[in-house]
């Protein structure tokens, strides 16, 4: 049911991992980190989805008497704290994303080059 | 979206196009802050509307013209006020004897629009915080493309 | 007000104190050193006052954001919750701040946009004294993200300066593929437990290991890992070490890294309780010896001063993440006690590397030298810090190292492993090595001939040397009254980490922890000796060996080069040619030349691994995640 969510979300993180590994461009290595995220997210964000649930706004006697949490058969609802996650990560996401983004212009007005290879002054 | 032959003003199309978005794109985003706490949405995504905003201007207007209508330094300033009016609603808590972030303002009815109590006004302050805080992002990325864009001309 | 407030207030007036160095700080600078010193101070007294119930009394606080405390044993809140071990840390992390900003005050009288620095600086000293305070696994993970970015934005603040920017992309992808396996790891705990508070979790974790709780573990021990700067994640760290404003520098050996080291035993030991297994065990002291031998050597290769210093820095925490990999009561305590001392001597030696900038504007250790005459008070703090970190008896490092050798060593004896007797022979070698390390530094910069360009040095002013003798004096303190801070501190805290069931029962009730099952690891109090003359004799014994070994290799290969004119290095051909050599003395970075050459194979084969380039630090992060994976996929069943 949810396996597409999963394998979708170990793919991405494979494929962002490698992005970060292969290429020698900055900018791809950017967006290679992007990548994990959105992997991490999907991951996250698919383990509260509950096939036909409904939104969690109910008294806190209705989620203790059908709530897997207190061992009480299945939850009804979709759960609402991977979602909250999920928003978090992903506002962490996009400032890793912006913050990297800026050190990229950064490094290219000094160094002048966007290759991996060549700005390697702080080695040994 | 490179200007040419000349022509020192952007597409009529864009430019009026951002002109008939801008007040919508700011109302619906102040829309979602304000019910945050009673609808979907919420502070965060609320902000991210507004500051969206500052890309219309830029999309319309270009660089130079979106510098000079926003004052960078306020919206610096008004991003730290907004984390601290989230502190200090979170702290009054603590000085009224319960623990963190305890809703002590409570009052309105079930499904007004201040019926949050404390967390209402914890969103309007995030809502504030990223919009100022996404605007000056976006506006500080966009200085730097619009800084090359200029360089390029001038060579 | 009682004190159970004071840990959230303290973090949170870390980061008002950021957000008004924002807001009011462009062209002020003053205000925003004046909040920064007082904001730092008032810290420090709020940590200093739950110190005694929590450390001395051995209470521990718990605290629900909201008052949301957990319904029929479900923790549905965030909760903070204060132990004997997070104190301890709290208060490594506020006494580092207080004398970073001590120092800054003078320190940072050169760079422009100060207000950036003190926003980003306390930013982070809140994220961190955050993240050893907090009771949730997902607080965790925001309060590691934030300590990340402010950490990036300190190593580029000089961002003109040769590398800075470079060292903040490196360090910010690297952290930052960190920071995704941790949020992974919680993800997938989450997914099994539903639960993100770490009371409850280690409850659920004892007696469920499944393969979604071993990888976990796995992607959650590299990602804090690469926080604590362990080898092979340890190339950005001493990248950003050495090019960061050194009171930043200072900051990140004395506290960022220690959160790390905090969050490794907080999952190792509570949260997945997995120390009395011998596979854990090993992995943990494999990890440590590799960081402590691959930190030592490259020290030794470097040239500039700071940078060499964070490479002993990455050494040092080899011997806390060893001394805790060894799961005894008294290996915890020397991994607590080597983390107490290794804030107080390198900060102190960071101090006195920045003081050294301040006053001659490099750190290349071959425009130094002849300083001590110049600088006579800093001379004298530096020697302190290079006798505690070199292990010198009167200072704190003797005793803390001690207690390592001795921990690792009970161990061999006790288990029969010939392993763990190997890890203590690779830890007395290590120190041996600090020690020669050291020897060139002193020589480099503080003796030796003084360079005309620096004839004009003047002492550095006072503000700056008071954190350094405050550190001094501690670091001999501590060396001296090692029986009080072991009864005090290292005790109370050793004990938070073998009884998890304290921790559970505090958060979530009465009884809760038992009826998981959760146990004690063990209870027994730390019993150390300092004068047993068996264990004395046989550390002399070793270092005999040590230095035969080092010996005897450097006979035969100086040899090959004296009889085969062709392989000789120009550089080393001066030496031992025919004509007069235009200039024979050899520069103070160059002590241990002979050393390098005989080793030449596997310096050249180290400086391959750090090569600068972004994506084989990456790869190694993978490697590295790989390795642990099927480590614990395979023995942790």
């Amino acid at each position: 049911m949810m396996t597409v969510n999963y394998v979708a979300s170990a793919i991405l993180v494979v494929m962002g991992l490698y992005t970060i590994i292969n290429d020698k461009n900055l900018i791809k290595v950017v967006l290679g980190l992007g990548i994990v995220d959105y992997g991490v997210n999907l991951f996250i964000v698919s383990v509260g989805y509950n096939m036909g649930g409904t939104a969690p706004i109910f008294s806190i006697s209705d989620i203790m008497a059908n709530s897997v949490l207190f061992g009480n058969g299945g939850a009804f609802f979709v759960d609402p704290v991977p979602q909250a996650l999920t928003l978090t990560s992903i506002v962490i996401g996009a400032c890793v994303d912006a913050m990297a983004l800026s050190l990229v212009v950064k490094l290219y007005q000094q160094y002048k080059t966007t290759n991996t290879d060549e700005i390697r002054r702080l080695r040994g | 979206m490179k200007m040419k032959d000349g022509i020192k003003t952007k597409n009529i199309i864009v430019k009026c196009g951002a002109d008939s978005m801008l007040p919508f794109a700011i109302i619906f985003g102040m829309v979602v802050i304000l019910f945050g706490s009673v609808s979907p949405g919420g502070g965060f995504q609320g902000g991210v509307c507004v500051a969206a905003a500052a890309i219309m201007i830029y999309l319309g207007y270009g660089t130079k013209t979106a510098k000079e209508a926003i004052n960078m330094e306020c919206i610096r300033v008004n991003e730290g006020i907004g984390a601290v009016i989230y502190v200090v609603l979170a702290l009054i808590a603590v000085f009224m004897g319960a623990n963190f972030c305890f809703n002590t303002l409570k009052f309105g009815q079930i499904g007004d629009m201040l019926a949050g109590g404390t967390i209402t006004f914890m969103s309007y302050a995030v809502g504030y915080k990223v919009l100022t805080g996404v605007g000056f992002l976006l506006l500080m990325m966009l200085g730097m493309l619009g800084a090359n864009d200029e360089e390029e001309e001038e060579e | 007000m009682s004190y159970v407030h004071f840990p959230v207030i303290a973090v949170m007036s870390l980061f008002l104190g950021a957000f008004v160095c924002a807001i009011f700080g462009k062209n002020h600078d003053k205000l925003c050193k004046a909040v920064g010193v007082l904001d730092a101070a008032w810290v420090f007294a709020l940590i200093a006052l739950i110190v005694k119930p929590v450390v001395f009394d051995g209470e521990i606080i718990s605290y629900w954001m909201g008052n949301w405390s957990p319904i029929k044993g479900w923790a549905i809140g965030i909760g903070y919750e204060i132990d004997a071990l997070g104190a301890f840390f709290a208060l490594i992390v506020v006494f580092t701040v207080l004398m970073s900003v001590i120092y800054s005050i003078r320190y940072m009288d050169r760079d422009d946009d100060i207000y950036n620095y003190y926003t980003l600086l306390l930013m982070m000293s809140g994220s961190v004294l955050g993240l050893v305070l907090t009771g949730d696994v997902f607080n965790m993970f925001i309060m590691i993200e934030i300590m990340t970015f402010t950490a990036v934005g300190l190593t580029c603040f000089r961002n003109r300066s040769f590398g800075a920017l470079e060292a903040g992309f490196k360090y910010l992808v690297i952290g930052s593929m960190g920071s995704s396996m941790t949020l992974l790891g919680i993800a997938l705990l989450y997914a099994q437990c539903h639960t993100l508070n770490m009371a409850q979790l280690a409850s659920i974790l004892v007696n469920n290991t499944t393969p979604t709780s071993v990888l976990a573990l796995a992607l959650m021990f590299t990602g804090l890992g690469v926080k604590a700067y362990i080898v092979p994640f340890h190339m950005p760290a001493a990248d950003s070490y050495a090019v960061a404003p050194t009171s930043v520098s200072m900051v990140f050996s004395g506290m960022v890294n220690k959160a790390g080291v905090y969050a490794i035993i907080r999952l190792v030991y509570i949260l997945f309780n997995t120390m009395d297994k011998g596979s854990m065990q090993v992995l943990l002291t494999a990890f440590g010896a590799v960081t402590m031998f691959v930190g030592v050597t490259m020290a030794l290769a470097q040239h500039d001063f700071k940078r060499l210093l964070a490479f002993h820095s990455i050494s040092q925490i080899g011997y806390v993440i060893t001394a805790i990999g060894l799961g005894s009561a008294l290996g915890v305590t020397a991994g607590l006690f080597h983390a107490l001392n290794h804030t107080l001597f390198k900060g102190l030696l960071f101090l006195c590397a920045g003081a050294v900038l301040y006053a001659t504007g490099t750190t290349n250790l071959d425009k130094l030298g002849g300083l001590s005459k110049k600088m006579p008070k800093t001379t004298i703090c530096f020697l302190v810090g290079a006798f505690s970190i070199a292990g010198m008896p009167p200072f704190n490092g003797f005793a803390s190292k001690w207690m390592v050798y001795q921990a690792a060593f009970e161990k061999a004896v006790e288990g029969g492993h010939i392993y763990f007797a190997f890890i203590t022979v690779v830890a007395v070698v290590v120190s041996v090595m600090t020690l020669a390390s050291f020897i060139k530094v002193t020589q480099a910069v503080f003796f030796g001939q003084c360079p005309i360009e620096l004839q004009k040095t003047e002492e550095v002013p006072f503000s700056m040397r008071l954190p350094m003798w405050i550190m001094s004096a501690l670091c001999l303190l501590v060396g001296v009254f090692y029986d009080f801070v072991n009864k005090w501190f290292l005790a109370p805290a050793t004990n938070a980490v073998l009884n998890a069931t304290n921790y559970i029962d505090k958060m979530m009730g009465n009884g809760y922890a038992a009826a998981a099952g959760v146990e004690n690891i063990q209870v027994a109090p730390a019993a150390f000796s300092f004068w047993n003359p068996l264990t004395w004799l046989v550390l002399f014994v070793v270092v005999f060996a040590a230095v035969a070994i080092v010996i005897l290799t450097g006979k035969k290969s100086r040899g090959a080069v004296l009889e085969t004119a062709e392989n000789v290095d120009g550089k080393y051909a001066t030496f031992f040619g025919g004509e007069a050599s235009p200039f024979s003395h050899v520069s103070g970075s160059d002590l241990f030349w002979g050393f390098k050459k005989d080793w030449k194979g596997y310096f050249s084969f180290m400086d391959n691994l750090h090569s600068g380039i972004v994506n084989d630090y990456a790869l190694w992060v993978v490697v590295a995640l790989a390795i642990v994976t099927v480590w614990f996929n395979v023995f942790m069943k």
